[in-house]
């Protein structure tokens, strides 16, 4: 009991340190773990920041699917940008939409023309950007309008829109007999460029034109 | 000074005993292990997300060319082979029922298959089943039906459709009616 109490007290008296050699070796493990946790942390970081871009790709390109989903389904014409009929089997960078004024996407309740287009991304070389861009009078507004509104982006086709009859196929899709016209839309997204094996999303729908007359 | 020499530190033998490293050991691995399951659990909440989303994305395909159909030619072709044939999981579905499954259809059109496998915006391959019923509901549409209704009543075709795993269980399911005064 005395002695042990003896001995603490003197290594409490005791000024003895770590030696210089000591303390380098200390600070060199320290020095390796701290580098290896911030290599981890980077990694991880680098991880969530491309984690966080393909979900927001994902999702923007799933919202312009359903925006124009909504569009078409009150269109009363879907056109190209001159106002032509679609030809069955070609696939455009650009169709526009006539929305007459009760449609809730018509814009202050008169018919409107909607054009959908693509043009180059300004994120990605190679890749192209979906823009929307409205107008309520004729001509009817193309890429080149001013006020388009980016709805889509790292798309990996130029020429999204598609309408397959039932007998000319768009991508293998034919428009069924006793069917409403189909709008076949792709919209695929890669975050890593065209030329890119992996890391797709390739968001495809056939859109109903219930307007249109089933035929 | 002290009485007692003040042994060098260094040269000391008396380290850390066989059970207190033990202990150190256990609850760094508690440690180690509650961190290990956060990842995991994350990344199989990420991954459900993405199937999700992806059979949500299959089902409201497949629901918008039932509406692109005609009242009438919204059926399910029961003979189109075994590719699409009706096994003992659709049969099991709680939305099948033999008596009121509409049949007829003669194409090959996605909307006359029962049963199909799909490939998702994600690459992943994903079983579509779906399912065609007569309803009545009240009110007065009906032209032509083709099932009997209490008086009051109208048929309309309840339409299911069900997005699973291979190992069973649904991804997502959606149902809609269709009435003969709309599409015709």
């Amino acid at each position: 009991m005395g002695s042990r109490f003896r001995r603490a007290r003197a290594r409490a008296a005791a000024e003895s340190g770590f030696s210089l050699v000591e303390l380098l070796i200390a600070m060199f493990i320290l020095l390796l773990v701290v580098t290896s946790l911030t290599a981890v942390l980077v990694g991880a970081s680098h991880a969530q920041l491309d984690a966080d871009t393909r979900f927001q790709a994902q999702l923007t390109d799933r919202t312009g699917l359903d925006k124009i989903r909504r569009e078409i389904h009150c269109a009363t014409a879907v056109t190209d940008t001159n106002g032509n009929s679609l030809t069955a089997g070609t696939a455009y960078t650009a169709i526009t939409v006539t929305l007459p004024g009760a449609c809730p996407t018509a814009s202050g309740g008169v018919t409107t023309y909607s054009t959908w287009c693509t043009s180059a991304s300004t994120l990605t070389t190679g890749d192209y950007a979906l823009y929307r861009v409205t107008s309520t009078a004729l001509p009817r507004p193309t890429c080149g309008t001013a006020g388009k509104v980016k709805w889509d982006d790292y798309l990996q086709t130029s020429t999204p829109f598609c309408l397959p009859s039932s007998g000319v196929a768009c991508s293998g899709v034919l428009k069924p007999t006793s069917s409403l016209p189909l709008l076949h839309v792709t919209l695929p997204v890669n975050l890593t460029g065209p030329a890119a094996v992996s890391g797709s999303y390739n968001l495809v729908d056939d859109i109903a034109l219930r307007n249109g007359a089933r035929s | 000074m002290t009485d007692a020499p003040v042994t060098p530190r260094t040269s000391a033998e008396d380290g850390f005993t066989l059970i207190e490293v033990m202990l150190a050991l256990v609850v760094l691995s508690v440690g180690v292990l509650a961190l290990v399951a956060a990842y995991s659990s994350g990344y199989v909440a990420l991954r459900h997300a993405t199937r999700v989303s992806s059979a949500t994305v299959l089902a409201d395909s497949q629901m918008e060319r039932y509406r692109a159909r005609q009242y009438a030619s919204i059926a399910l072709n029961t003979s189109c082979g075994a590719s699409c044939a009706e096994d003992s999981t659709y049969t099991g579905d709680a939305a099948y029922s033999s008596t009121a499954q509409v049949t007829g259809c003669a194409t090959t059109d996605r909307t006359c298959l029962p049963t199909q496998t799909l490939t998702g915006p994600d690459g992943q391959s994903y079983r579509v089943d779906s399912f065609i019923a007569y309803s009545c509901v009240s009110g007065t549409l009906s032209t032509s039906p083709s099932v009997s209704c209490s008086s009051g009543q109208n048929p309309v075709k309840l339409v299911t459709v069900v997005v699973r795993r291979s190992t069973g269980g649904d991804w997502v399911r959606e149902q809609s009616n269709f009435n003969s005064l709309v599409g015709t």
